[in-house]
């Protein structure tokens, strides 16, 4: 293990600006419902967010502090993936903030940066599950799966983060149905991929290295987060609190009663901090359970 | 008489080639399976690829060539460009740097391009001085030859002793093993060796990364 907190905190940052840049994007196209409160907050957090992250990455290089001119160097190997990260990151932070800033001071943005924003958000979003899967001595990285577990879950952090941020800044949020709709679709869809990948795993499709990665996270050292955090926080208990959301949506609804309750609107909120660490744990499980496919020292006859 | 001879030969020719042409085709058929069980690999892309080799029957492990190495390159505190292993319980051993590969993983990953394959003799070497310690190497290479150095927040490898290797001496570890245990020379060359393999068991997949090495492995019993 060669890579600690602060890798796994930048690869959930950088998953978690890209999900609230698109969050808020869906919302400003209208696809989250015709008065989402969401338009709005996603944009002011993704820049910021992205670029405490990619702080936090150079504070964990060994030259970071000591030469920092090196960095520059960080744009030179094309093939590497990591260099492809520097370059997203980069203009992804500077279009977000311009975006933010349009939105901020309510002037329109140029359609063409809204939407390179948008292309740059799911660009981070992949790159932070890529930058793992291209490292073939690591099995338990080393599938397509990955980037999509990945993208899922900075979607499912960034609405919401967005829909917290929205909470403080919006004086009216409403709830609309089609956001409950975006979380329960991302959280189920995040369940599948993770079921998907650890059974993969287990196959022995990666070899015996991989299913001791996938023990560990499973049944190992790590098995109180995994379960705990991940599906737990994670993934169930939002899972129960949005379906219970649309279902008091739908009674509200034939009821035409049009105040939601306080009960509900606060487990909302205990929801989406549980969202967002399960996607904490979804990170730091990945990068900590990344066995070698040899360790360097164990010797067989 | 002479002509029935003569059918008698000729079959007797016949047989010979067509068994011989049965055995031509067959190894078209399965090159590779042929190839394999001949040789560690099939020939380096680069003929000129230097490489080492390592007689595991021949190594008593009494680590010299480790010693040598961290003399001769000045090891930053907390790297270990040469490393022996050995199986528990057992007097077998491995000595292992950098193995220089064909398809190397580190310079494929490395941001800031640290990493050069010198065209050569294929030696791959880390410049320091390039390096940012970002450690995506360490995870890219499957036989952990990438060492990184707390001390000096960079990593450090093997670089095939390429400074002395120019100047027609041998590297420093080949030099100081007193039983001939470790050589090197041209990968095409070595991998003509009987016995040899390029791989160990629980050691990487050797199409992850083509490693410049030949090992003889040790067969217990002997």
């Amino acid at each position: 293990m060669h890579w600690h907190w602060l890798i796994v905190i930048y690869l959930f940052l950088g998953g978690l600006g890209a999900g609230a840049y698109l969050t808020s994007f869906a919302a400003e196209k209208g696809w989250l419902g015709p008065s989402s409160s969401l338009k709005r907050a996603g944009y002011y957090l993704a820049a910021p967010i992205v670029a405490i992250g990619t702080l936090l990455l150079v504070f964990d290089l060994g030259q970071g502090l000591y030469k920092p001119w090196l960095l520059i160097g960080l744009l030179s190997n094309l093939s590497s993936v990591m260099t492809w990260g520097v370059y997203i990151l980069s203009f992804f932070i500077i279009i977000g903030l311009i975006k933010g800033f349009l939105v901020f001071k309510n002037k329109n943005a140029p359609a063409v940066l809204t939407w390179a924003g948008a292309i740059l958000a799911l660009a981070t979003g992949a790159y932070t599950g890529i930058l793992l899967a291209v490292v073939e001595a690591v099995p338990f990285w080393n599938t397509a799966i990955m980037p999509v577990l990945f993208v899922v879950s900075a979607l499912s952090t960034g609405l919401s983060a967005t829909a917290l941020l929205a909470l403080l800044i919006e004086k009216q949020v409403s709830q609309q149905v089609r956001e409950g709709q975006a979380h329960l679709l991302l959280i189920v869809a995040e369940l599948v991929i993770a079921a998907l990948f650890f059974g993969l795993m287990f196959t022995g499709i990666k070899g015996t290295v991989g299913i001791e990665s996938a023990a560990i996270v499973v049944s190992g050292a790590y098995s109180v987060v995994f379960w705990g955090y991940f599906i737990g926080l994670g993934l169930l208990f939002p899972l129960i609190v949005f379906i219970l959301q649309q279902r008091s949506f739908k009674q509200t609804a034939k009821k035409t009663v049009s105040e939601p309750s306080v009960i509900s609107s606060r487990l909302h909120i205990f929801a989406d901090i549980s969202v967002l660490l399960g996607g904490l744990a979804l990170r730091g499980l990945i990068v900590f359970a990344a066995l070698p496919v040899w360790d360097g020292f164990t010797l067989f006859l | 008489m002479k002509k029935l001879k003569g059918v008698k030969i000729s079959r007797r020719r016949v047989l010979k080639v067509g068994a011989l042409t049965t055995v031509a085709l067959t190894s078209g058929l399965l090159p590779g399976r042929l190839l394999k069980a001949a040789t560690v690999e099939d020939t380096p892309e680069n003929p000129n690829q230097m490489g080492f080799m390592y007689d595991q029957q021949l190594c008593i492990g009494c680590g010299s060539c480790g010693d040598a190495c961290s003399k001769a390159n000045d090891w930053e505190e907390g790297t270990k460009w040469r490393r022996i292993l050995q199986v528990k319980g057992e007097y077998v051993y491995l000595s292992i740097s950098c193995n220089h590969c064909e398809k190397p993983a580190c310079l494929e990953v490395c941001p800031v391009k640290a990493y050069t394959k010198r065209e050569k003799d294929g030696i791959v070497v880390h410049d320091p001085t390039k390096c940012v310690g970002c450690k995506y190497c360490m995870y890219a290479c499957p036989y952990h030859a990438p060492q990184f150095s707390e001390a000096t927040g960079r990593i450090n490898k093997c670089h095939f002793c390429y400074e002395r290797q120019d100047k027609g001496e041998t590297p420093a570890c080949v030099a100081s093993c007193p039983t001939k245990a470790l050589s090197y020379g041209n990968l095409a060359d070595l991998r003509k060796t009987f016995g040899g393999v390029n791989q160990l068991p629980g050691l990487p997949d050797p199409e992850l990364t083509k490693p410049s090495w030949v090992i003889i492995p040790k067969v217990l019993g002997e």
